[in-house]
């Protein structure tokens, strides 16, 4: 579900938090996103961007930017429960 | 001779955005303080990506402005857990490689690498390391202008010279023909006053303010302006890299709302929880105030201030509320809306509030601790009164801060 959007004639911009599965590479104990499975599409993921990571009310949480040829995704990686959620999604 | 870098990231929010989202690079994009286009339209533009700025916008700009000016502006919200890491790595990446460090603002830093240097040689290498762990660290949109300078005005100012991606070594037999080839108002400490006034004086480049008489800059300065006016005429600046904050003489808290306010019963609770924020801070940083002071700006951005000395220091929220309605209530134009409203407090005393003898105010003192337990480990918006529970500020950068390290 989207919680914020904006259109433009060129590309298309959602902010989301909706649960996701995602298919990981470890790699020298870091974790590396590869497939993405959002609503009932798997999107394989060709770059990792940038990784951060923050406290979110005492839980450590990782965001993870990606991208494949079209799409860009922010997820979210609860270290908690382990819960992936697709943040924010910006198609060109 | 000290050798002091000086760092500053190139468009930082938005080259952060633009490494985290590459569709976004080789587009004008800006960010903004909201989320969601109509709140966006009511911000003010932090950073310009180097794209919007070759297309006119220059920020600080309101977004509106800047739509208008550059249509295919592309706005984003702020991602201050994002930036705040990205900081984090730039200081790391500076600490590693040098004697001390001191962060001058969320994107820019000095650094004293008199003695992992060596000499300027040494110096031009340290430089280059750490371009590259900042480039490994933080991603290749991620860049940085260096200035090395033998003081921090110098490094500086020669950072600023080259942008973006700028690399600057100032040695001091070059300092006065560096600066003769500078405008004048381009040195860190000459602002816009400063510069009218000595513009007054007839002074308006280097070579002009070395030949200034130094009674003349004293008398026209005052004393600390005058002689550091006079001194960096001639490239001297002994103030060193001081790794250690310095005590904050202000805490305060300011919020443009996403509309504009107009009902006692919203302005009441904005401003409470505004108050809270404050007097988190202050406990936080164990200081009391003494002086609160409330600022307002209505629809019109016409505003008011005004500021109250306290009958005795305070850090909880509801004092300094009490203290800024009375203030509000005072000097508020009732007919205006508001726009944006402020609270800060000053006359800092490193102490925590005084033990009341009053069981009323003991009460409220131990729940002031239990909170303050609860929004250490989780995060100051996990805990707020019920009164402030509709209100919601977004994450904001300012200065040296993040708002959620606060």
């Amino acid at each position: 579900m989207s919680l914020t959007a904006t259109f433009t004639p060129f590309h298309m911009h959602e902010y989301l938090n909706d649960p996701i599965d995602v298919t990981v590479d470890f790699i020298d104990s870091r974790v590396r996103p590869r497939s993405v499975c959002w609503d009932n599409r798997v999107y394989a993921m060709k770059n990792v961007n940038l990784v951060h990571s923050t406290n979110e009310e005492g839980q450590h949480i990782f965001y993870f930017s990606v991208s494949d040829d079209t799409n860009f995704m922010k997820l979210r990686l609860n270290t908690k429960n382990l819960e992936w959620r697709l943040v924010e999604l910006y198609t060109d | 001779m000290s050798i002091i870098l000086h760092i500053d990231f190139n468009s930082f929010f938005a080259s952060v955005e633009q490494q985290a989202n590459p569709f976004l690079r080789g587009k004008p994009i800006a960010i903004t303080g909201k989320r969601g286009l109509k709140d966006m339209k009511r911000s003010i533009i932090a950073t310009a990506s180097i794209e919007a700025k070759k297309l006119g916008i220059k920020p600080p700009i309101s977004a509106i402005e800047a739509k208008q000016i550059c249509p295919q502006l592309i706005l984003l919200p702020g991602d201050m857990r994002k930036y705040s890491e990205i900081t984090k790595r730039m200081l790391k990446a500076l600490r590693d490689n040098s004697d001390s460090v001191e962060q001058f603002s969320t994107d820019e830093a000095f650094a004293d690498i008199t003695k992992t240097a060596q000499d300027y040689f040494g110096a031009t290498i340290i430089a280059q390391i750490i371009r590259n762990e900042i480039k490994k660290t933080c991603g290749n949109r991620c860049t940085v202008s260096i200035g090395i300078g033998p003081n921090r005005t110098i490094a500086k100012l020669a950072s600023g010279t080259i942008k973006p991606n700028g690399f600057t070594v100032i040695q001091p037999n070059k300092v006065l023909s560096f600066l003769d080839s500078q405008p004048i108002g381009n040195l860190c400490g000459i602002g816009r006053a400063t510069e009218a006034h000595l513009n007054e004086l007839g002074i308006d480049s280097f070579p002009k303010l070395r030949l200034a008489d130094k009674e003349l800059l004293l008398r026209e300065f005052k004393q600390v302006t005058g002689n550091w006016l006079y001194n960096i005429a001639r490239g001297i600046d002994n103030n060193l890299v001081d790794p250690l904050e310095e005590a904050p003489k202000s805490v305060g808290h300011s919020y443009t709302f996403p509309y504009d306010l107009e009902l006692d019963g919203e302005i009441k609770t904005n401003l409470l929880a505004l108050a809270d924020q404050v007097a988190y801070r202050l406990r936080k940083d164990k200081l009391s105030a003494q002086v609160v002071s409330f600022f307002v700006r209505y629809h019109d951005f016409s505003g008011n201030h005004a500021q109250i000395r306290l009958s005795q220091p305070a850090q909880d929220g509801l004092t300094l509320y009490k203290n800024a309605w009375a203030l509000l209530d005072r000097v508020r134009n009732n007919q205006k809306r508001i726009r944006l409203m402020g609270i800060s407090t000053s006359g800092l005393l490193e102490s925590d509030a005084p033990v009341s003898l009053f069981l009323k105010d003991k009460k409220m003192q131990h729940t002031l601790k239990a909170y303050d337990c609860i929004a250490h480990k989780f995060g100051s918006q996990a805990i707020s009164r019920a009164a402030t529970m509709k209100t919601f500020f977004q994450e904001r950068a300012s200065g040296w801060h993040y708002d959620h390290e606060l």
